[in-house]
């Protein structure tokens, strides 16, 4: 892919734990997100997930490896025009402003500083940036403690988009909001998406959500990516056995009876990982190679955008036989 | 055959920055002995206050202040204190809350924390209540019981924790188990794992459950039963299958099609307009008409009260003939 | 880019409206506690402002015919040892011991703040060498130390403010350093610091606001803490000189006369114990009323 626009290389990033001991909570993860492109990055707690984006909003260093924008490698110091270009939403938008300051207040320092528009026209734009996320002209005079959970996240995006980024990384955008209001988020991210040709990293544990907003999408597991690819293969067609028990769990609406456990246990610790492939204590397709060999993420038979990290990726799932 | 719990007229009254409302407003369901209920709504909608008003563990400045809770034909007090009369009649529930780890004691091993119920409310001996907390142990799915009675909350992981607080619910031996969110915090994988887990229970020992959750996706796969709550009122009740299937409250029909499918992407998420009224400032007539596309003046003025829509199907709405197939109720896109 | 940032009219909803909330000025107005604390705190200003209209005797001024005369028309409080007007003193002696009060808590805010707010901010070597300081000043017992310091630097006001100011820096910066050190983790800095705003406008114009209310709230009881001290050294002879009237002298100069003229020594030690509750209550009302939610 010669044209991505984020490249991430061989990330490692590891942290000292108790004892001496590291906890590695990005285990060797390659990807590249082309422009344009919404990637949607999914795996339950403790997967590592929030810590690539932090890699590549700046926030972290990673042990070893690159994050690449544009060709060029990014570390903890950037230009400013750098920085701006990568804007990250969070997930709590109760956490993610600044209690005591007016949302034009933060708005409009943030214009001003990187000069965006001409003095006077700093006022026009935070109208502008209120209704490009659908609130109302007065909410610029609001502290945050006036806002409900999903005004404040939209107020958290036009705090984003202040600074016209190129990409924008969510983690979690949607997980704290009430249902109701979710969908609303999910519109807006869609609509930004359409209308400034944004590049979206979006990180959930919610595979609906996912599937909903991204055209391909990464699936982690204990630091790794453990199968990857566009979005109707994956969610078709998924591989590997830790994706298939993923979407199998989602909660659906319209499930007539108990969806049966397909994994057994819990994800171990980042500070444990097993040997060979870190998924086979829990999975019920676990042969003798899965605990001495560490499958390597590869092409799956039939397409040659999908990936997947599992020794018996080309076994196509019974689900997938079902369909069709 | 009498229900093992009746909640009827339910009120309860908070109150925030000195002003009394009421966050549970007139609230009226059963149990059938077995059965299982879901009470679904979004934050603040009084539903984990129901079921702590049943409990009589309501926070400070909370009070029933009309309403009947019947356990087994047993009226109980409805103080908000908790002890006194029906006392005993609420040894017979348990309750098992979102965040096990701070409802679990920091500083005493899971094992003792076990055997506590057993030992002090059943009065059995130190080495039977301690063989009750093993038998506990592996009845919620640990492994290696005797390992893990020693361990201390900090050690586990979040989806063993909540199997503890299962166990310490389940160690009084009650007849129903409350459970206020038990999976919200949990993985999907572990999610899935403690619900069938629960369903297991119901089948072993007979135990009845009331299921308060804000994800109607798990509704339908731990109770047959569903209740839904808008700012502190029940909009609807009925079979889970007929409520999801054909919702008759625009509300119900509104989280159902707000709510993105893993299984059709291609359906487009509908958000409800608005937000959740300030309960404070609750609307006049049926509390959902500003967010509404159905409301005719009438919502505003009149007070909407369930009314049998179907089958073993309640809605309270004026316009629940409009929502009677499942195209109007636009829950399938 | 720029033109396609334009509004997007499907999205708006008509609900959402904003909750207003009440002004700094009428949350302190609907505050109970804080308006107790600044009226009687303004009704002490005020007194000892008007020290010169209303306190009818100089307070330094002998009148030795008239001593230890009880409360009268002509002295309300009555007269000391030396026939001065208890009234004026203690009028005239409140204005010392506000002053050295706010004088004496302002250097030690100002400076422990900034270091607090840089050490929580950067860190590192910088923040253990500052915090070991800390440390050393706080091993000492307070008394101690500020009597030691008053020998050393001399009597009187300006000792006092030197003592102060080489001491009390200490709570303010450690008070702050943790704050800012939460601060740091929230996610709104982040996005700050994200949004490529410099380091030095994160601290000054988005952490410090936070986190100096705590130190605002504080300084409120500090006040109190330092004429507690100003007084106590007064008692011990180290403070105000004689004959400038101060609380803590009177104090000292009543207690010989306990059992006949009470009121000699028990009038200031009323001012201090009005002056402190006035002071503690303006904290505790500010804290409601600085607290953003």
């Amino acid at each position: 892919m010669a044209d991505a626009l984020i490249e991430v290389d061989n990330l490692y990033v590891s942290f000292a734990a108790e004892h001496g001991r590291l906890l590695r909570a990005v285990d060797g993860v390659t990807f590249q997100v082309a422009e344009g492109e919404v990637i949607g990055l999914v795996g339950e707690s403790g997967c590592g997930k929030t810590t690539i984006a932090k890699c590549i909003a700046g926030r972290i260093a990673p042990t070893s490896g690159t994050v690449r924008f544009e060709g060029r490698e990014l570390g903890l110091k950037r230009a400013a025009q750098d920085r701006r270009a990568i804007q990250m939403v969070f997930q709590d938008p109760y956490s993610s402003l600044n209690p005591r300051m007016t949302i034009r207040q933060v708005l409009s320092e943030l214009l001003r500083v990187h000069r965006l528009v001409a003095r006077v026209g700093i006022e026009e734009r935070c109208v502008q940036l209120m209704a490009l996320v659908g609130l109302p002209r007065d909410a610029l005079d609001g502290l945050p403690s006036q806002f409900s959970g999903g005004q404040r996240q939209r107020i958290a995006i036009a705090r984003a988009l202040a600074v016209e980024p190129r990409v924008i990384i969510a983690d979690e955008p949607v997980s704290a909001l009430d249902v109701s209001v979710q969908a609303t988020i999910l519109r807006l991210f869609e609509d930004l998406r359409s209308r400034l040709g944004l590049t979206v990293v979006f990180i959930s544990h919610n595979l609906a959500v996912v599937r909903h907003l991204s055209d391909r999408l990464a699936v982690m597991y204990l630091g790794r990516i453990v199968e990857e690819g566009d979005r109707e293969s994956v969610f078709r067609d998924p591989r590997h056995p830790y994706t298939r028990a993923l979407l199998a769990s989602a909660p659906r609406l319209h499930q007539v009876e108990l969806v049966r456990p397909m994994v057994k246990g819990e994800p171990p610790s980042p500070i444990d990982i097993p040997t060979g492939c870190s998924f086979h204590p829990r999975c019920p397709r676990a042969a003798e190679v899965c605990s001495s060999d560490k499958p390597r993420l590869e092409r799956v038979s039939t397409s040659a955008a999908h990936l997947a990290a599992c020794h018996f990726r080309d076994e196509t799932s019974p689900e997938a036989v079902q369909g069709q | 055959m009498t229900p093992i719990l009746e909640v009827e007229g339910l009120v309860v009254e908070m109150r925030r920055h000195g002003v009394a409302f009421r966050a549970v407003d007139d609230a009226s369901f059963s149990l059938e002995r077995g059965g299982a209920l879901a009470i679904v709504g979004e934050s603040g909608c009084g539903k984990s206050l129901t079921l702590r008003a049943i409990m009589g563990l309501l926070p400070n400045g909370g009070r029933i202040t009309s309403g009947r809770v019947v356990i087994d034909g047993v009226t109980l007090g409805t103080a908000a204190g908790g002890r006194g009369r029906g006392h005993s009649q609420r040894q017979r529930m348990s309750i098992v809350f979102q965040d096990a780890l701070s409802a679990l004691n920091p500083v005493a091993t899971v094992g003792n924390q076990i055997a506590e119920a057993p030992r002090h409310v059943l009065g059995l001996g130190r080495s039977a209540s301690r063989e009750r907390a093993l038998e506990l142990l592996h009845l919620v799915g640990i492994p290696d019981p005797e390992r893990r009675y020693r361990a201390y909350p900090h050690e586990l992981s979040g989806g063993t924790r909540q199997r503890i607080m299962i166990a310490i619910a389940l160690s009084s031996d009650p007849a129903i188990l409350l459970c206020d969110e038990p999976t919200t915090a949990l993985d999907v994988t572990i999610q899935t794992q403690i619900l069938a887990l629960l369903a297991e229970l119901r089948a072993e020992r007979g135990l009845s459950l009331v299921f308060v959750t804000h994800d109607l996706g798990v509704v339908s796969q731990v109770a047959e039963r569903l209740a839904v709550m808008y700012t502190g009122r029940l909009v609807e009740t009925g079979t889970t299958a007929a409520v999801l299937a054909t919702p008759r409250h625009p509300y119900t029909a509104g989280m159902l099609a707000a709510a993105p499918d893993v299984d059709t992407p291609e359906r487009e998420p509908l958000a409800i307009p608005g937000s959740l009224p300030d309960p404070l400032r609750l609307p006049s007539g049926c509390t959902f008409h500003p967010r509404c596309r159905f409301a005719t003046p009438e919502c505003v003025t009149t007070d909407v009260r369930l009314e049998p829509v179907g089958p073993d199907h309640e809605a309270a709405c004026l316009h629940s003939d409009e929502l009677a197939t499942p195209r109007a109720a636009g829950n399938r896109g | 880019m720029n033109a396609a940032i334009t509004p997007s009219v499907a999205l708006i909803e008509p609900e959402h409206e904003v909750a207003r909330r009440p002004s700094f000025k009428s949350r302190a107005l609907h505050n109970r506690t804080f308006m107790a604390g600044a009226v009687m705190i303004t009704t002490i200003v005020a007194l000892v402002l008007l020290a010169p209209v209303i306190g009818r005797y100089s307070p330094v001024g002998q009148d030795l015919l008239h001593t230890l005369s009880g409360p009268s028309a002509l002295h309300w409080l009555g007269t000391d040892e030396l026939g001065r007007d208890t009234w004026s003193r203690l009028l005239y002696g409140g204005r010392t011991d506000l002053q050295v009060g706010v004088l004496a808590v302002i250097f030690p805010f100002c400076f422990g703040v900034f270091i607090g707010t840089v050490c929580g901010y950067f860190g590192g070597r910088l923040d253990s060498t500052v915090m070991r300081i800390v440390d050393v000043v706080l091993a000492f017992p307070f008394y101690v130390l500020i009597i030691a310091l008053v020998f050393f630097v001399g009597v009187g006001t300006h000792g006092i403010y030197i003592a102060f100011a080489l001491t009390d820096w200490v709570v303010y910066a450690r008070m702050t350093r943790s704050g800012t050190m939460v601060a740091r983790t929230l996610d709104w800095v982040a996005a700050a610091e994200g949004g490529g705003l410099s380091r030095a406008r994160v601290l000054w114009r988005h952490i410090l606001p936070n986190t100096v209310t705590q130190a605002i709230v504080y300084s409120m009881s500090d006040i109190v803490i330092v004429i507690l001290a100003v007084v106590t050294l007064g008692y011990l002879g180290l403070g105000i000189q004689p004959p400038a009237p101060d609380w803590g002298s009177m104090i000292t100069d009543g207690q010989n006369f306990l059992q006949t003229d009470q009121w000699m020594a028990i009038m200031p030690g009323v001012a201090v114990v009005f002056t402190g509750i006035a002071l503690s209550l303006l904290g505790d009302g500010l804290a409601d009323i600085l607290r953003p939610e």
